[in-house]
């Protein structure tokens, strides 16, 4: 039982990282789609395809940020000894790692669509490049304020 | 390969359409000569090398059958493709019915109107009807040849066999969209084949009236399975032409019909109302233009290809036989 808060912990830094990843994952792979299939046609359009492609990367990056947030908190970083962790502290480092883990990963899915959507119409209009990268940046939003949710819920824990 | 794939090839490729300007400077070209060397400048331009000057007709062929070809490379599902072939694979199964029943009355084979635009082999499909080996045709035609054979004895009459090979391209057509918007869960492919067959019925109304057909007689040329019965499309033939629009203001074709302006001979309004159907097929896909993923963007692509082909063989014929510019223009369909 005395693991077991420490055992939360773990598992929802884990979690910040695997899913916020694998929709980052899922997300560049739609927009890559997207890029080949207008590149297969016009290969100058690579670099402007490409800024678009690594938008939904993003999402993946936050999660692996909270997950070194929950890591060093824990004392785990660097070898040391962890610190000791009740299930209810644990508990509350779980819940503050659930909004970047599920919003990071359903955002980059969806950023994903429409960065494959801003790529088909900077292949119609290339001189439209600005409004394209906008458009699925305003996905981003949501996913910085997940972020944001999860660093505040994670100042808020006291451990010790 | 997936639709987001192939629908940012597709935008990508449709930077390459023929525009608006592009055909206004074809139609003004003085000779023929002239609007080939236009037509040098284009994509076409790779099919034009080894055709003769008179011959435009092979390079648009090629060209479209090249980009039937390629997408059938890249789209996921090649029946979308097959789907816009399939009424150029059922117009050359009635080259080679018409060319037999012609032999069997002592005249020459036209093979030569055989097209290559066609899903399947021109050649598959003479050797399996003169061969009846019928069990080999494609689409179901292994039922509905022996029964054409049938009816020609009976009747003696072509446009009875034409009647039931478009039934069964009609037929055909909506049961491949229904397992297509089946299997890929999407909402326009049966709308468009329904609007489809009804733009045939208008364009056979239309040529059935100025050949003084009556609601009673026309109503065997009009097939089943559109959004209009085809006893309301028989009912249209005692109103003349322009109150169609009006008649069908209920459906989005009575609007398309009311834009035609042109009803001062037999030519100009089949042609003027061909055009605005096409439109309004094209018009009906369009919905989907924005989805980046939707797989009837394939099928928009290529109605809007071939519109490109038509507006190309309008102007060059125009061109070489020095036809009215003006009425050549109208027809165009690029000027949307």
């Amino acid at each position: 039982m005395e693991l077991l808060g420490l055992t939360f912990a773990l598992f929802g830094a884990a979690l910040s990282t695997l899913l916020a990843g694998i929709g980052s994952a899922m997300g560049i792979g739609i927009a890559g789609e997207s890029a080949a299939g207008v590149m297969t046609e016009d290969p100058d359009k690579f670099g402007s395809c490409l800024v678009l492609q690594a938008l939904p990367g993003t999402q993946g990056i936050y999660g692996l940020l909270i997950t070194f947030v929950v890591l060093s908190k824990l004392g785990v970083l660097g070898g040391g000894a962890a610190v000791a962790v009740n299930w209810n502290q644990g508990l509350q480092i779980f819940a503050s790692c659930m909004p970047i883990a599920t919003v990071g990963w359903i955002s980059a899915i969806y950023q994903g669509k429409a960065s494959a959507a801003a790529i088909q119409m900077i292949s119609r209009k290339p001189e439209a490049m600005g409004k394209a990268i906008v458009l699925p940046a305003m996905v981003e939003t949501y996913a910085v304020l997940a972020l944001l949710t999860s660093i505040l819920m994670l100042m808020g824990v006291s451990l010790g | 390969m997936s639709y987001v794939y192939a629908v940012a090839r597709l935008r990508a490729m449709e930077n390459l359409f023929l525009d608006a300007s592009f055909f206004s400077r074809l139609i003004d070209s003085a000779t023929l000569e002239e609007a080939l060397k236009s037509l040098g400048e284009t994509a076409y331009a790779r099919w034009a090398p080894g055709v003769s000057e008179g011959a435009f007709d092979r390079i648009i062929d090629s060209e479209l059958v090249a980009t039937f070809d390629d997408l059938k490379g890249f789209v996921p599902d090649g029946e979308l493709v097959d789907l816009c072939r399939m009424s150029y694979d059922f117009n050359n199964v009635k080259v080679v019915l018409k060319s037999l029943l012609k032999v069997r009355e002592g005249g020459e084979r036209r093979y030569d109107l055989l097209s290559g635009l066609g899903a399947r082999n021109t050649d598959g499909l003479i050797m399996a009807i003169e061969g009846e080996e019928y069990g080999l045709l494609p689409y179901g035609l292994g039922d509905v040849i022996p029964h054409c054979w049938t009816v020609w004895e009976q009747t003696k009459n072509p446009q009875q066999v034409e009647i039931i090979l478009d039934a069964c391209l009609f037929t055909t057509m909506r049961a491949t969209a229904v397992e297509l918007q089946k299997k890929l869960k999407t909402s326009l492919l049966v709308r468009w084949v329904e609007h489809k067959i009804d733009a045939e019925n208008l364009r056979n109304a239309v040529r059935l009236q100025h050949m003084n057909y009556d609601s009673a007689t026309a109503l065997p040329f009009f097939h089943r399975g559109g959004t209009l019965r085809p006893d309301d499309v028989a009912k249209l033939m005692a109103e003349p032409p322009e109150a169609w629009g009006r008649a069908l203001s209920y459906t989005g074709i009575g609007a398309a019909l009311d834009a035609v302006q042109d009803r001062s001979d037999v030519q100009a309004a089949l042609s003027e109302i061909s055009k605005a159907l096409d439109s309004y097929l094209i018009a009906v896909l369009e919905k989907v233009k924005y989805s980046a993923s939707a797989p009837e963007n394939v099928v928009l692509y290529l109605l809007r290809k071939e519109e490109e082909a038509r507006d190309l063989r309008i102007a060059l014929v125009c061109v070489a036989n020095g036809l009215n510019r003006e009425f050549a223009r109208r027809l165009l369909g690029h000027g949307r």
